[in-house]
């Protein structure tokens, strides 16, 4: 299930684990650690109901019963989820507002139960066998939202535990390390829109090939296959970003993003960082790494702005978000 | 004579100090140079220059493009990128600063600031520029990065993007395409084959057993085996159709002149159900599938063994095709298992217990994957864990020698084996085994490698000396169930001992002599 792109957890793990595929310690057991993930992203689902409604006004609660990842659509809306289903998405429509999120460039579809949706480039089509949701504007127009599952997207999942602000929106340049197949890449590449650029670094080769499909599809996606660890290799084909989102699991994560944020990250310029505490050091609690990291990335003018934990989609992972200050004069007369 | 003396040194200060400093920015649509015009504004200082960085007003000021050679096509364009992010320098790279960059002279000194002390170095070689690598310039390419829209006026808004949109991809495809691990997928993807054929095998026999077993239950007591059961089905049919002619047939697929007969009685007195034409009709399809997939795994653990002699000959000698094979698949590529050291490869496979010993503080396990290897079986019980360690400290040797020794050779397998083999009785018997130089001379003898013996000699004396003392520390935890073995054999303890505890590092220090004298001798980078 591990290599099946539509395998939905283990798919995913897979692609996740295969960063540090050709070199981290243990990499190898990747593909069966998704399928676990997957397995137990399902059972937590329950949990999800109560988490949701921390950005939704609350009104809706208890439809947590509903499983996390695995679970098929269970309402009216079942859109056969393998893009075959071209109008199956819209078939619900009628039940469901879509709404403007509190950050630009993303949105919540309400209907039985919230959910985070971007809007799609790619009308039509679902990058990894995501529902999509299709909304009839006034002007008879359609829009089509894809649901962004955080379950399987840190970024999502931050966005739903209430982070601030991801610096992420409409127009935007984006460093994306660690992009696996691109699934959350793809989100991102909706959110920046046609005016914003996404530039995905991925390691491994097997999961760099979906990327490489995906980034066919959407032209602001530009897909680099290289090391994170090397920024040099790549310096052609990044300009200086906006934001550099990290997921690269690896015990030298800060390292790497820093490396990548003194060559390509503008003055004042934020970093958005995914870690998974078990990957830097599994013998040591979760805050205390999570503690050491951002102790790490302040030695190299990152300063934290904001940490926020993915709980309960994610275990010991935290998200943290910080701003770039080339110059410490800066700082100060700032 | 009419000239003040202030003059002429201020003149001669003046000669001696032009010096040019140029900057080589490489973009997905051409090499840029820029030159730094020194202005007072922008000092020397680090801090100085950061901040005029960010404002396009001053920063256009100290920098001036001097020239810009954008690529021919697409092509050129990515054999361009791959030489810059490889640190070579590329024939059009070379040209263009040839042009552009004004030879050093006594009056004059030159400088390159380039991104990358790899490619500094090239450029250094090859055209005998100084180049700089240093926080200012990092702190200038940066500012270029920021600006390059604006200070490549040659290109339009918008024309860098589409450039790096382009090449992102070229870049990407090229890096999947040419994949270094090619034989080492094929290993990974049939050792994986294998693995679920095995179990669909045996879960699709039983299906058949089940199945046949209306119509002949006697038979799975007759015939244990799941492949023969499956030819057998296919062979019986009708079990009412069985007769003595049969006989024949029968002992050839079950091998057994007195099973057959069994079947023939069975047969005839069998309490199993008739069975209708299209039943039967089904159940032999499906016994026709399992007996070809057995035939089909045959032929796939056939072709798995002979890409193990291929790719690791010698970590095939040693561990077994199937359990080498196992090793590579887990550690991604032989490549990555040759970087990793022994005692990882000990415990691949053990993650999970790895991490949960961790986690509790509890103990390690002590083997992994490599314990499927028939040294682990056959060691006793307390000794598993030696065994495994020596083993793992072998099967890293081999797959680095496999990893980067050109030479098709199995022989450094062998031997590890034997040494392995030696290290078993030495537990059981008390047998000393062979010293390590020994047999690596000995193999290097065997592959026509003498020239090498004299460098593993010298090697082996130095680390005798100061490894020795040192190394009991360290694996202090090792050493606390050690000393167990040798106290029955009360004589033989001290020179074992001296002779086993430098052995554990000096095998893969010795090793990595061994490959360094080899580097220059041919393409070591053929494998990578």
């Amino acid at each position: 299930m591990a290599y099946e792109r539509g395998g939905r957890g283990g798919g995913r793990g897979g692609g996740r684990g295969g960063f540090g595929g050709d070199r981290g310690g243990f990499g190898g057991d990747r593909g069966g650690r998704g399928g676990a993930r997957g397995g137990f992203g399902g059972g937590r689902g329950g949990a999800r109901g109560g988490a949701v409604s921390k950005f939704g006004g609350g009104g809706r609660g208890g439809a947590g019963g509903r499983g996390g990842r695995g679970a098929p659509g269970g309402r009216g809306r079942g859109a056969p989820r393998g893009g075959a289903g071209g109008r199956g998405g819209a078939r619900g429509g009628a039940k469901v507002v879509v709404e403007p999120h509190r950050h630009e460039g993303i949105f919540i579809a309400r209907g039985k139960e919230d959910m985070l949706v971007t809007k799609n480039l790619v009308v039509g089509e679902s990058v990894y066998g995501e529902k999509r949701i299709s909304v009839d504007n006034a002007d008879q127009t359609k829009t089509e939202y894809r649901v962004w599952n955080p379950f399987r997207s840190k970024l999502a999942a931050g966005v739903l535990g209430g982070v601030d602000n991801i610096h992420i929106g409409p127009g935007k340049k984006v460093l994306y390390l660690g992009a696996a197949s691109g699934t959350s890449v793809s989100h991102v590449a909706d959110v920046v829109g046609p005016t914003g650029l996404v530039f995905a670094v991925e390691f491994s080769h097997r999961p760099g090939r979906d990327l490489i499909n995906m980034a066919k599809k959407r032209t602001n996606v530009i897909p680099i296959i290289e090391d994170a660890r090397h920024p040099h290799k790549y310096r052609m084909l990044v300009p200086m970003v906006d934001v550099i989102f990290a997921d690269v699991a690896q015990p030298d994560q800060a390292r790497i993003v820093t490396m990548n944020a003194h060559m390509f990250l503008k003055n004042g310029g934020h970093v958005v960082i995914s870690v998974k505490a078990n990957c830097i050091d599994s013998t040591v609690a979760a805050d205390i790494v999570f503690a050491k990291e951002v102790k790490k990335l302040e030695e190299e003018r990152v300063k934290a702005q904001e940490q926020l934990t993915l709980e309960p989609y994610e275990r010991d992972h935290a998200l943290v978000i910080g701003v770039y200050r080339r110059q410490k004069k800066a700082k100060t007369s700032e | 004579m009419g000239i003040p003396l202030v003059e002429i040194l201020a003149f001669f200060r003046k000669a001696e100090r032009t010096l040019s400093f140029f900057i080589l920015h490489e973009t997905a649509s051409g090499y840029a140079l820029f030159e730094r015009i020194e202005s007072e504004e922008i000092g020397q200082e680090l801090e100085e220059v950061q901040q005029s960085v960010t404002d396009l007003a001053r920063f256009s000021k100290s920098i001036k493009l001097r020239s810009f050679a954008p690529f021919k096509s697409a092509a050129h364009a990515l054999e361009n990128i791959m030489d810059v992010s490889e640190g070579v320098v590329n024939p059009s790279l070379k040209a263009f600063l040839e042009m552009n960059m004004p030879k050093a002279s006594k009056k004059q000194a030159v400088q390159l600031g380039v991104s990358e002390s790899n490619l500094g170095g090239g450029i250094k070689a090859e055209l005998g520029y100084d180049c700089v690598h240093n926080d200012i310039v990092r702190e200038l390419l940066r500012g270029i990065r920021l600006h390059a829209d604006r200070l490549l006026a040659q290109l339009k808004e918008g024309d860098l993007d589409k450039a790096q949109l382009g090449l992102g991809h070229a870049y990407s495809r090229a890096k999947v395409k040419f994949n270094v691990n090619r034989a080492d997928n094929m290993i990974m993807q049939s050792i994986n084959l294998l693995d679920q054929l095995d179990k669909d095998v045996n879960t699709f026999s039983m299906r058949v057993r089940e199945w046949y077993g209306w119509h002949f239950p006697e038979l799975v007591k007759i015939c244990s085996d799941n492949g023969i059961y499956a030819k057998l089905v296919r062979l019986i049919k009708n079990k009412g159709d069985l007769g003595e002619d049969s006989l024949e047939q029968l002992e050839a697929v079950a091998g057994d002149p007195i099973k057959a007969k069994q079947i023939l009685d069975a047969a005839r007195a069998s309490m199993g159900t008739d069975i209708s034409e299209i039943d039967m009709t089904n159940i032999l399809s499906f016994a026709e599938r399992v007996v070809s997939l057995t035939d089909y795994r045959k032929q796939l653990h056939g072709y798995l063994v002979s890409k193990m002699h291929q790719v690791a000959p010698n970590l095939s000698a040693l561990i077994g095709e199937m359990v080498g094979a196992r090793l590579i698949a887990h550690a991604g590529s032989l490549t990555n298992l040759a970087k990793y050291p022994a005692s990882t490869v000990q415990i691949l496979g053990a993650e999970k217990a790895l991490f949960r010993a961790l986690k509790t503080k509890g103990n390690t396990p002590k083997y992994g994957l490599i314990y499927h290897s028939t040294f682990i079986g056959r060691a006793a019980q307390k000794n598993k864990g030696r065994i495994s360690r020596v083993l793992a400290n072998k099967c890293s040797i081999a797959s680095r020698i496999d990893c980067f020794l050109d030479k098709p050779t199995s022989k450094f397998g062998e031997l590890l084996r034997e040494q392995v083999e030696e290290r078993v009785k030495f537990y059981e018997e008390g047998v000393t085994p062979r010293k390590n130089a020994e047999v690596m001379q000995k193999a290097l003898a065997a592959v026509g490698m003498e020239d090498l013996i004299d460098a593993v000699v010298e090697d082996d004396d130095e680390e005798d000396a100061e490894e020795a003392p040192k190394k009991r520390k360290s694996d202090s935890d090792e050493e606390d169930e050690e000393p167990k073995t040798p106290k029955k054999k009360s004589k033989k303890d001290k020179s074992e001992k001296k002779e086993k505890t430098p052995k554990k590092d000096k095998t893969p220090k010795k090793e990595k002599s061994e490959k360094k004298d080899k580097t220059p001798k041919s393409s070591k980078k053929e494998k990578k």
